[in-house]
């Protein structure tokens, strides 16, 4: 028997046919950045088209374009040979693109029925919605793709793969023809994208493209016919056939010849161990974490954004309870409770958004330096008054030993540029000399000469025995600054990199690394 | 293209200055103003030593629940309890002195005590139990105005004040200063030391600043916020005692309305000094403005009607005007 989901064009695009969406030499500027410089892709209707990239490479930006979120500043695009301009979002419905985003659409309190008609035109009967008509169409769709729940039931309680097929669902009703799938199993069990990929594959036989986006290289080698890559704004390779294999992906990810920048950071003494974690667990992002922080070490944390990099800095400062696992801190067990314990313990954290979690942007650069070391700040035991004059000359000497660029102690944090507002963040911290400083994309958003500067206080905090725990998602930062660094992937560290064999290359390599695929190695 | 589109609008360096100038000193500017107005306008009865002290008197109340409504509001919370707690703490006073004859001092002692532990449960449920803090104090109000009604079975406590309860508000002391106004200097000082001058304020005004990097920088963020409470409810208490003592009875309902007052007073204090946030001098400023522009309004014999709408109107000028004064001066 054939279904309308079952019937179409075969699965391997016929290169004759007219692409269903061409995009060519796609530019694109944000500020001074050039967030794309040229990229260039098609799609056949019916195609799975993999898409991948390392972070910053653009893909986002790409499918904002598709999608009319954001405009091109020169290429041209095609949707069935013809030109168009993408200028909103319902435009893009119009042409026949639906999208699916890593953090699903749906609205909590309603039913399934009105969650597939999210945002759709409806029919209506004497100026009201007609639900009944409404159901009576989308019930047959809804159990092409499999969705269990009955159309009026709260999707309260449904699973995140119920969630997605309720977004598959809409796009089928609006009758797209490219599903763009952002990440689509970052946050589904390994049998539930099992059930996900066959549903792919079955639209993809109906005649339905797919533009797939994902870190998981093993899915896009078993779902896709041609894969995209994008490295730095530019579409750097098209693989298909024998030439798509996990090997060359990874070559056009990291790009071909490496230029991996000189490493300076000289492998310095370590000292004793400082902090120690084992098997530091808070699902879903967290999982099995041991490491050692040794005192006067750099050790950075590689990966992809949401390897769960900045959920187990969270753990080691008590911003957040591990479900299990134990903490020691120089010897001890540690359980800090807040980070306010942590603090106390010996800790400092500068976070990862520095504006919303790290300063009081009205207030004064002395505010900000002060408010984590207020007991140096204080008249005495016995007079519990602000000694403003000494918080006054604390940040003085802030300001020129980390050369901060403002008028005087007093400017507000919020008139300062990124990387001056680091340095206040780095410097509440340093006031107080920490046994462990924990730095949360100490870089991002600065430029190249407070972040040399920033790199050489983080340096010689580590010379001066403190242990340095930095995450970054620069390629280039950790080979430039750590002794060692550890790669986690879907919340597991899955390889360590010592001495020379810390390079660019071998960490964005190991950030593809499918922990599930290493652990059943260590079984067999 | 956008860019000269914006820089169109720009505004010269000058205006921006002036701007700036009327958003952070719009309200002094104002409450100097009227009084100017008000000296002109009644040369006899407005600009003497007797209506200032008057003023000041009458102020210090609803100046000094405003004071505790700032602590409140300085850690990112509001605080709607407090007019029901104050009316509560009156008619409790008023009847630990009359019905159980308590002395004085043990009686203010309870009631402040009792007020500390109001501000601690609306601390708890805000912070632990995570509700909203305008739903969990005005839900604690609300049972506060019927435990008031339950105290006093409805019947005000009139008969049998003592002359020394009623001398707490009405007596004066040093150079024959009201009591109300040294209660008030004392407790709006205080304030204003904790606030600006101590390492506990430099946490206060860190929570209230961006509650998440105060706890990422160490602060015990609902430590803080119970605290705010406290002090909130401690000052509600305190002005609930002397209203009792000033009107010599206790109802159920007299301090109610000076949570309307004193939102007003902090609010238009936020538009004061600083770009938009709360603190202690602010607060005074903006008591000042609503006492004299309520004092002048009775010398000229205004309806009572007009003082709610004045009230009311000051308020969203004065914030209003400094916010915009801010943006465009930003801009």
């Amino acid at each position: 028997m054939q279904t309308a989901f079952t019937r179409g064009a075969p699965q391997q695009a016929a290169p004759m046919t007219t692409p269903f969406l061409v995009a060519h030499d796609i530019t694109k500027a944000f500020g001074g950045a050039q967030a794309l410089k040229g990229v260039s892709l098609d799609i056949a209707p019916g195609e799975i088209h993999g898409l991948v990239g390392a972070n910053g490479a653009g893909k986002s930006t790409f499918i904002r374009i598709l999608a009319g979120l954001n405009h091109p500043d020169a290429g041209r695009i095609e949707i069935d040979g013809q030109s168009q301009q993408i200028a909103t979002p319902q435009r893009a419905t119009e042409l026949g693109m639906s999208f699916i985003h890593q953090e699903l659409a749906f609205v909590p309190g309603m039913t399934v029925l009105q969650n597939i008609m999210l945002g759709v035109p409806k029919k209506s009967r004497f100026g009201l919605t007609d639900w009944r008509a409404i159901a009576r169409d989308v019930a047959p769709i809804a159990r092409r793709v499999g969705i269990s729940a009955p159309l009026n039931a709260s999707v309260k309680g449904l699973s995140t793969a119920e969630i997605w097929l309720i977004n598959i669902c809409r796009a089928l009703v609006r009758e797209a023809r490219l599903i763009v799938m952002d990440e689509p199993t970052a946050s589904l069990a390994a049998s539930e994208a099992e059930r996900l990929f066959a549903i792919v594959r079955d639209l993809s036989t109906s005649g339905v493209a797919v533009l797939y986006i994902s870190h998981r290289l093993d899915e896009i080698l078993n779902l896709c016919s041609r894969v995209s890559v994008f490295r730095d704004g530019r579409s750097v390779a098209e693989l298909a056939g024998k030439g798509l294999n996990r090997a060359a992906l990874v070559e056009a990810i990291v790009g071909g010849a490496i230029r991996d920048s000189q490493r300076t950071a000289t492998t310095r003494p370590r000292g004793d161990v400082v902090m120690e974690a084992s098997k530091l667990t808070r699902a879903p992002k967290v999982r099995g974490v041991s490491l050692k922080l040794h005192a006067g070490e750099v050790l950075g944390i590689g990966g992809l954004v949401g390897a769960g990099r900045t959920e187990l800095a969270r753990l080691l400062f008590g911003a957040d309870r591990p479900d299990s696992g134990e903490m020691r801190l120089a010897g001890r067990p540690y359980q800090p409770a807040s980070p306010a314990a942590a603090v106390r313990a010996g800790l400092g954290l500068i976070p990862e958004e520095r504006r919303a979690e790290a300063l009081f942007l009205s207030k004064s650069i002395a505010f900000n330096l002060g408010i984590a070391n207020l007991d140096k700040i204080v008249h005495g035991r016995y007079l519990p008054l602000l000694n403003r004059r000494a918080r006054t000359s604390m940040a003085g000497e802030m300001i020129s030993s980390l050369s901060i660029k403002a008028r005087n102690a007093s400017t507000p944090v919020g008139r300062l540029s990124g990387g001056n507002q680091q340095k206040v963040a780095i410097g509440r911290w340093l006031q107080r000399k920490p046994k462990v400083l924990i730095l949360d994309e100490p870089t991002r958003g600065v430029d190249i000469g407070a972040r040399a500067e920033i790199h050489r206080l983080i340096r010689q905090q580590a010379d001066s025995g403190m242990a340095v725990l930095v995450i970054s998602s620069e390629p280039d930062e950790l080979p430039d600054l750590c002794d060692r660094v550890l790669v986690m992937s879907e919340g597991r560290i899955v390889r360590e990199l010592t001495g020379s064999a810390v390079s660019r290359k071998a960490i964005v390599e190991a950030s593809y690394v499918d922990p599930q695929a290493l652990m059943e190695d260590h079984l067999a | 293209m956008s860019d000269v589109a914006i820089s169109a609008r720009r505004l010269s360096p000058g205006t921006k200055a002036v701007l700036g100038i009327f958003a952070r000193y719009g309200t002094i500017i104002g409450l100097l103003a009227m009084i100017v107005a008000f000296s002109i306008l009644s040369p006899h009865a407005f600009p003497t030593v007797n209506n200032f002290t008057n003023v000041l008197n009458q102020a210090s109340l609803a100046m000094i629940i405003a004071g505790g409504l700032t602590l409140a509001v300085v850690v990112g919370e509001l605080d709607l309890s407090i007019g029901f707690a104050a009316s509560l703490h009156g008619i409790l006073i008023t009847g630990l002195v009359v019905h159980d004859k308590l002395p004085i001092p043990l009686a203010v002692v309870i009631v402040i005590a009792l007020g500390a532990v109001i501000g601690l449960v609306n601390g708890f449920i805000v912070t632990k139990v995570k509700v909203n803090s305008v739903i969990a104090t005005l839900g604690v109000g609300t049972i506060l105005t019927g435990l008031a009604f339950a105290y006093s079975a409805g019947v005000p406590i009139v008969a049998g004040v003592p002359e020394a309860f009623l001398q707490l508000s009405l007596g004066r002391w040093l150079f024959g200063i009201p009591n109300n106004i040294i209660v008030m200097i004392l407790v709006l000082g205080g304030l204003w030391l904790l606030v600006e001058r101590t390492p506990l304020g430099q946490e206060i005004q860190a929570v209230g600043g961006n509650a998440v990097a105060a706890r990422l920088a160490g602060v015990n963020v609902d430590r803080i916020k119970i605290l705010g409470f406290v002090i909130s409810g401690m000052c509600a208490a305190l002005t609930g005692i002397l209203l009792a003592s000033r009107l010599g009875s206790g109802t159920a309902s007299a301090a109610d309305s000076y949570l309307l007052t004193a939102f007003a007073a902090v609010f238009l204090g936020s538009a004061t000094l600083r770009d938009g946030e709360f603190h202690v001098l602010g607060t005074l400023v903006g008591a000042l403005i609503i006492a004299f522009g309520f004092n002048g309004l009775n010398i000229f014999g205004a309806p009572t009607f007009s003082q709610y709408v004045l009230q009311g109107a000051i308020l969203i000028i004065a914030v209003g005007t400094a916010s915009l004064g801010r943006s465009l001066a930003e801009r």
